[in-house]
């Protein structure tokens, strides 16, 4: 198979680990941002969920490149996972472990987990065969409209929120967030590692940025489903 | 001062080993780790059993022979110290002290501690040097080397290839030891000419010896005891990358 030679050379696997993240990183990241407009309101957010779907074959050729990147990111890592178990096969009686991080440890379970809760995610909000009864259509006014005709779009404002109201989704969304957090806490700088962008002065502060980015992102995209929760936001739907 | 020992027992590659326990009444707290064993075997040769086998050869620090992974890391608690530099002062009276072989699939056990190492050399001999015909040696500034660059190289020519970075890391991977060797070199201007070849070399043989992958854990680099950088790993993969889009890379696939 030419396409998955690369999985041959154990840097190679690597290399493409980081690229594949780095563009599900900038994803996340942009999404993240893209979330947090549901606190400037319903207009607001619709307009923009109506922008992204306007987009036509640029959303798609997105979406491609995303769908690409996930399945290489997780082809490669189940590779190595399955070499790594084999290169130790008897572990230690005792093991201290002096710098491996609890999260980075734990990438593979992270891992499957983020990708169960993207799976639950993309059934929820974006195929929407999860929640039927939350999926209504807006009617608005457009902004520079010359005439009084209201038009139609759907309402992800109203979806978001109905779904959120039930705090079991909430949880879901709470859980499911935290542990992409985990992930990207190991993530974001290993990505440089990795690609070979450790110097020595500025390593340090890669590092204490990758968690601090985890932790940002974490808390913007948390803060929703409890906003919902304590009425914050939407609070009239 | 006492202690007790838990220490692998293991025949050799073919049988199963197992923890024994053996407890110590007389170790002193200037003894190194070593000479405790060695008390310990003296002891074991009077009454007639079977010494703890264990590799050891200069026992100041320097020929990378001694292992052990000791309460569970490789050369010991001690930071940036080998096995035989370890002294009983950093244990306590009574403690118990776990002793296991330097553990990776690519590490067999030989007997007891004692592990072969020698995919290491093979290593070495698939691109760790300079073809160079011996001879005179050239008047030393002929070739400058700018002092950053010799700081690095010195860096990573510290590496003594215990192997303690194989046996820190959960993946068994050789990265730490592969990347000290490499850059080495790379930081110097005697090694240009092999540099693209070295890597891929290097790198080839080092998964045909089944270590495992780096995770970028940095538990390598945590127990190393000449406190070799992860940042030379982060050298090799770049230096790799770059490889593997030369003319060097078509050499190596041809010759296969
Ligand atoms: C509480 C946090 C989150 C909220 C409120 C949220 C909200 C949404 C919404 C509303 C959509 C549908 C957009 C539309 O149809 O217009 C969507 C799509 C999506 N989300 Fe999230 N999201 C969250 C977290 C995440 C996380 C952490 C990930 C990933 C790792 C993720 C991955 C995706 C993906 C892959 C899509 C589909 C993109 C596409 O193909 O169009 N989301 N999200
Ligand atoms: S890098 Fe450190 S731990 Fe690994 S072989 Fe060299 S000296 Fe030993
Ligand atoms: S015996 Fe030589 S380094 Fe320990």
């Amino acid at each position: 198979m030419g396409l998955l030679n690369y999985l041959r050379s154990t840097i190679l696997s690597k290399v493409v680990m980081a690229i594949t993240g780095a563009i599900l990183v900038i994803y996340v990241i942009v999404h993240t941002a893209g979330n947090l407009l549901i606190y400037l309101g319903q207009d607001t957010l619709n307009s923009y969920s109506q922008f992204l779907h306007s987009l036509g074959p640029i959303l798609w050729i997105i979406r491609i490149i995303l769908i690409v990147s996930a399945i290489l990111h997780i082809v490669t890592s189940i590779k190595l996972k399955f070499e790594n178990w084999g290169a130790k096969p008897t572990k230690y009686a005792v093991k201290n472990y002096l710098k491996a991080k609890f999260s980075s440890r734990t990438m593979i379970w992270t891992g499957i987990m983020v990708l169960a809760f993207v799976v639950y995610h993309l059934l929820h909000f974006t195929i929407r065969v999860t929640n039927p009864q939350h999926y209504y259509p807006e009617f608005y006014q457009p902004h520079n409209a010359v005439s009084y005709v209201l038009l139609e779009r759907f309402d992800v404002y109203k979806m978001v929120v109905l779904g959120f109201k039930n705090p079991l989704i909430s949880i879901i969304y709470i859980i499911g967030v935290v542990i992409v957090g985990f992930h990207l806490d190991h993530a974001i700088q290993s990505m440089f590692q990795t690609l070979g962008y450790n110097q020595k002065h500025y390593f340090p502060i890669i590092q204490k940025s990758s968690t601090a980015l985890a932790i940002i992102i974490v808390i913007c995209l948390v803060s929703i489903p409890i906003s919902v929760l304590l009425g914050l936001v939407g609070g009239k739907i | 001062m006492k202690v007790k020992l838990h220490i692998w027992r293991q025949k050799n590659n073919k049988e199963k080993g197992k923890f024994e326990t053996y407890e110590l009444n007389n170790v002193l707290e200037d003894m190194s780790f070593l000479e405790m064993l060695d008390v310990l075997n003296e002891k074991l040769i009077l009454e007639g059993k079977e010494p703890v086998a264990f590799d050891h050869d200069c026992r100041e620090g320097i020929c990378g022979a001694c292992s052990l992974t000791i309460n569970g890391i490789p050369h010991g608690p001690e930071k940036a110290t080998t096995t035989c530099q370890l002294h009983m002062r950093k244990f306590k009276d009574g403690d118990e002290i776990w002793i296991e072989p330097f553990r990776a699939k690519a590490f067999p056990i030989i007997k007891d501690l004692v592990v072969d190492r020698s995919a290491f050399d093979r290593i070495i001999q698939a691109g760790g040097f300079i073809s160079v015909n011996t001879g005179q040696a050239p008047e030393a500034n002929s070739i400058l080397v700018p002092k950053q660059n010799a700081d690095n190289a010195m860096d990573a020519a510290q590496c003594i290839g215990c192997g303690a970075c194989v046996a820190a890391c959960p993946n068994g991977a050789a990265m730490l030891f592969v990347g000290a060797k490499v850059s080495h070199f790379a930081y110097l201007p005697q090694g240009q000419p092999e540099r693209k070849l070295r890597v891929l070399k290097m790198v080839e043989q080092m998964q045909k010896e089944g270590f495992g992958n780096c995770s970028n854990l940095y538990e390598c680099e945590a127990a190393c005891p000449k406190e070799i950088s992860v940042r030379f790993i982060a050298l090799m993969n770049r230096d790799y990358l770059k490889a593997s889009c030369s003319e060097e890379k078509l050499e190596v696939i041809n010759n296969e």
